[in-house]
């Protein structure tokens, strides 16, 4: 007999009841609670976009420390060599940052189990990694692979806009972030080459600083990359907290983590690149390789590059189990999100491998206009 | 009441067998690692196991993150799941509600009951860990890494490990909830039990799932590993205070949702 | 006499099913109170209810002058319940059972909790028992704990269901004696059974309860007085017959049922008549036939609602 259900039903339903209704309300409070929290009304500002742009590129010496979250929805193809790039766009990172300066910061990637802490002073960086119990040195290169420092809405923000004209720009709104103002300001790139369609930048009111930035590709509603702070002081962080001396009993090693694409392009020697591609100008960037040619302004970018065979077969096998690739009779080409790549091999001269964030129809455009870039295999 | 209860639990010999098995793990674990000396690769197994093969006075912290997924909240389900209903179930119920003990008093008491359970269960998993550390491993009391790779001293060690010891003891108070107020639904330990251990599987599988991140903050599970936060210099005490507050939340909601179906239904076992 | 048990209209609804359904208690100080029923008839419920384990569905429960169950607390430590089988923590021994259950409530000083746990064990007949677990003891010996854990602060009313369930003859009769004793001594006694004879011997009024209803509530006195008539017997009741022609309500083998208050007057007649007279007494009704009488059916029996 179900007794003891029935029971609690009819009995003293009439006791029951008031003391129903107190939980009810507990429950209703606290589900609420952050819903009222965030509905709070956040206090627009009339200031112009390229008011708001100048404000923020200002900003440059605005000290902070935080906590900041980015969440990359790119599957990069690439070799096990650049898994940790790979891993920054694709996954969630969060990221604990102390920032005194270009040359004077800290960003912690935490995770569940241990963290790997970027430590930057004026002749390079720190790396230490918990869980392996190694520190490793690097001298500071003005070109180097993407890190997590790269991805604090802070200096990506800054840095997509520095690059973005006026008329890319519009306002739109604000919103609260980090418990903070913040004023929002929309990029859309004026290339028509470009696989981006807009770039969202949210500005703290009060500071000039990015708080969060979210990136949309051409084709799909889900950011490409989204990455906002949670938590944000504006206090200046102690020097003490963003140096670093290796722990007893560390590992210690040195290494040059752009040393795989400073080497491919020293080898590769430098190359005759034409002046624009697919109509995007061709650009200089210090210290990176000559073998290496940079296209593009703001957010679309194109990067051409000739590929040693070895490396070239590697990648076409690695591209072309991706059921998204498409293939020709000498290229191979995919696209992740708002990032396009492309491998041309062609029968008579080295293969050579163009990539950014540009369409599809960009990319074969480009790598027609590309004259043979070295002949003999 | 509470002396009352905290005798019948302490008095029960399947609490110390249930404490006894939960340490056996991280002794295993120990004996394992000191044998084969293979710690687990980075992003890999539970927090601080590969840095006790340098240090053994951190395998407190190991031994409680390795019984922090399952086992504890195991041993937590099934004494507070047997909390009412195993009096219900033995029938002692009706009399210690006939003595009278108030029905909101015998909750509370069943409550203190289960969080001394916690605490002491935690403190002893710690303790077995530190004597496991320390004779097993090489034990450097006095130069301690934290996960942020300065050096902690030993008494920022030990207030820290304190720390960690009572938030995860904290960590076990949703849990615990969970099973006391199944436990006065129902005249079955054993379904309390598993009613408990249900909420914390669903808990732990949402966590996992990036289609369930919109709810990711509420899950009674999100922040239990946060105890590694104590441990990051500077300390980052963001998901400790929204663990701690997380757990505060659901121990009261739970608790008044116990009292309010305790206190107005019927003992019929 | 001052009310112990006092329920006006007290009932109790599980969905559809009226388990007691308005019933009116009266036990007064004093009585040792018969509480009888078939299985199944609402006893349990009844007695949960007075006790504050079931919250009644509609009605009023007044125990030992106080409103049950908002004066709980107050009333509860005044009465000794042993409220089905009795329980207890199997690991721990009778002795250290009865000292937490005293220690549970209010109303049991810690001073002399330790002389009072002994005498009631002794009482019970289990003052030699030791330090053994309540796991090894026998069913008799648990439903005397259980008995034990009701007198341990000498109430002054015990609630008792079926309490010589499980015993054998020797401790029936010891518990009997014991019940007797503690009634002498004023505690009111109510007894909640379905074993006729057992309230037969120990109560002076009893209650029948018959598919949730109070069907009978009186003395015992009065419910086996004396019908007016008188049991004859004889081995000729034919002879019986044809001397008080008409006056012979029933025969039955040897019993002739004879009308007339006055044994003395019957036997007079008989003995005149040479009629060899084995027995004569007044007839009384059995308790097992007033209750029968006035429970129409086995509640056991589920029948077809009409």
């Amino acid at each position: 007999m179900p007794r003891t259900t029935v029971a609690a039903m009819a009995s003293g339903w009439r006791a029951a009841a008031p003391r129903w209704a107190v939980v009810g309300v507990v429950v209703a409070v606290v589900v609420a609670l952050p819903a009222i929290v965030g509905a709070l009304p956040v206090a627009d500002s009339a200031v112009p976009a390229a008011e708001l742009r100048a404000t923020v590129l200002a900003a440059d010496d605005v000290r902070y420390s935080g906590y900041a979250e980015s969440a990359g929805g790119l599957a990069l193809p690439v070799t096990r060599q650049l898994d940790s790039v790979a891993d920054l766009f694709s996954d969630r990172t969060e990221m604990r940052v102390w920032w005194r300066g270009p040359d004077d910061h800290r960003v912690d990637v935490v995770t569940a189990a241990g963290e790997t802490g970027i430590h930057r002073d004026a002749r390079g960086t720190w790396t230490w990694e918990y869980e392996r119990a190694t520190a490793t040195r690097e001298a500071a290169t003005p070109f180097a692979l993407p890190a997590p420092p790269d991805l604090l809405p802070s200096t990506l923000g800054r840095r997509l806009l520095s690059e973005a004209t006026d008329e890319e720009l519009t306002r739109i709104g604000a919103r609260r972030i980090a418990g903070r103002d913040a004023l929002g300001l929309r990029v859309t790139p004026a290339e028509p080459a470009s696989a981006v369609r807009q770039v969202d930048v949210w500005v703290d009111r009060a500071s000039g600083l990015p708080l969060q930035v979210v990136v949309l590709g051409e084709a799909s509603e889900v950011p490409a990359l989204d990455t906002r702070f949670l938590d944000l002081d504006l206090s200046a962080p102690d020097a003490a907290t963003t140096a670093f001396v290796p722990p007893p009993g560390a590992a210690v090693r040195t290494a040059e983590q752009a040393g795989i694409v400073l080497e491919a392009g020293r080898r590769l020697g430098p190359v005759r690149f034409p002046g624009t591609l697919a109509g995007l100008p061709r650009r200089t960037l210090e210290g990176a390789p000559p073998g290496i040619g940079l296209y593009g302004r703001g957010v679309t970018l194109l990067a051409v590059a000739p590929v040693p065979p070895r490396l070239a077969d590697g990648l076409r096998r690695t591209l072309a189990q991706s059921p998204a690739a498409v293939t020709d009779d000498t290229s191979i080409r995919i696209a992740a999100g708002p990032v396009g790549l492309m491998l041309v091999d062609p029968q008579d001269a080295r293969p050579f491998l163009l990539t950014g964030t540009v369409s599809l129809d960009a990319l074969v455009e480009a790598a027609a206009q590309l004259p043979v870039l070295v002949r003999q295999r | 009441m509470i002396a009352v209860e905290l005798r019948k639990l302490f008095r029960r010999p399947r609490t110390w067998a249930t404490i006894a098995v939960l340490n056996a793990l991280p002794v295993l674990v120990a004996v394992l690692l000191v044998w084969t000396d293979l710690a687990p690769r980075p992003g890999e197994g539970p927090p601080f196991l590969s840095a006790v093969l340098t240090n053994g006075a951190l395998y407190p912290l190991a031994a409680l993150a390795i019984v922090l997924p399952l086992f504890l909240p195991i041993a937590v389900a099934v004494v507070a799941g047997d909390s009412v209903a195993g009096e219900a179930q033995a029938g002692t119920l009706r009399y210690l509600l006939a003595r009278p003990a108030g029905r909101t008093r015998l909750l509370v008491a069943k409550l203190v009951a289960v969080l001394a359970f916690v605490l002491v269960t935690v403190l002893v998993v710690a303790a077995v860990g530190y004597l496991v550390g320390t004779t097993l491993f090489d034990a450097q009391p006095g130069a301690a890494t934290s996960v942020s790779g300065t050096s902690l001293t030993p008494e920022e060690l030990a207030v820290r490990t304190v720390l960690a010891i009572g938030y995860v003891a904290v960590s076990m108070l949703g849990v615990a909830a969970f099973a006391l107020f199944f436990s006065t639904t129902t005249d079955s330990p054993l379904g309390a039990t598993m009613g408990a251990l249900a909420v914390l599987v669903t808990s732990s599988l949402l966590f996992t799932l990036d289609a369930a991140s919109p709810i990711a903050p509420y899950l009674p599970t999100r922040y239990w590993l946060a105890f590694v936060d104590l441990f990051r210099d500077p300390v980052l005490w963001r998901d400790i205070t929204r663990g701690l507050a997380l757990q505060a939340v659901y121990v009261g909601v739970l608790l008044a949702a116990a009292w309010a179906n305790f206190t107005t239904k019927d003992v019929t076992s | 006499m001052s009310s112990v048990i006092a329920t006006r209209g007290l009932a109790k609804q599980y969905g559809r099913l009226r388990a007691v359904d308005g019933i009116d208690l009266d036990v007064r100080a004093g009585d040792v109170y018969g509480f009888l029923g078939a299985n199944g008839s609402g006893k349990t419920t009844t007695v949960r209810m007075l006790l504050g384990l079931v919250l009644p569905t509609r009605g009023e429960i007044d125990l030992l002058g106080e409103r049950m169950p908002r004066a709980g607390r107050r009333v509860l430590p005044r009465v000794g319940a042993l409220i089905e089988a009795p329980a207890a923590y199997g690991h721990l021994s009778g002795r250290e059972n009865l000292a937490l259950l005293d220690a549970a409530g209010p109303g049991g000083a810690r001073r002399d909790r330790r002389r009072r746990v002994a005498d009631v064990l002794e009482q019970v007949g289990l003052g030699g028992v030791g330090r053994r677990p309540v796991k090894a003891y026998s069913l008799g010996m648990r439903q005397r704990l259980g008995l034990a854990g009701a007198l341990l602060r000498r109430p002054e009313l015990l609630v008792l269901d079926e309490p010589t369930n499980g015993l054998d003859p020797q401790g029936i009769s010891e518990i009997r004696e014991l019940l007797l004793e503690l009634h002498r001594g004023g505690t009111t006694i109510f007894l909640s059974s379905h074993l006729l004879a057992e309230v037969e011997q120990l109560c002076s009024r009893v209650g029948v309860l018959d598919r949730g209803r109070l069907v009978l509530q009186d003395d015992l006195a009065t419910l086996t007085a004396p019908t007016g008539a008188t049991v004859v017997r004889t081995p000729t009741p034919e002879r019986v017959r044809a001397t008080l022609d008409g006056r012979v309500a029933a025969v039955d083998g040897e019993r002739v049922v004879v009308r007339g208050g006055d044994p003395a007057e019957v036997n007079a007649l008989l003995v005149g008549a040479g009629i060899p007279v084995t027995g004569l007494a007044p007839e009384r009704p059995t308790l097992e036939e007033v209750v029968l009488a006035a429970a129409a059916t086995s509640a056991d029996r589920v029948e077809r609602a009409l």
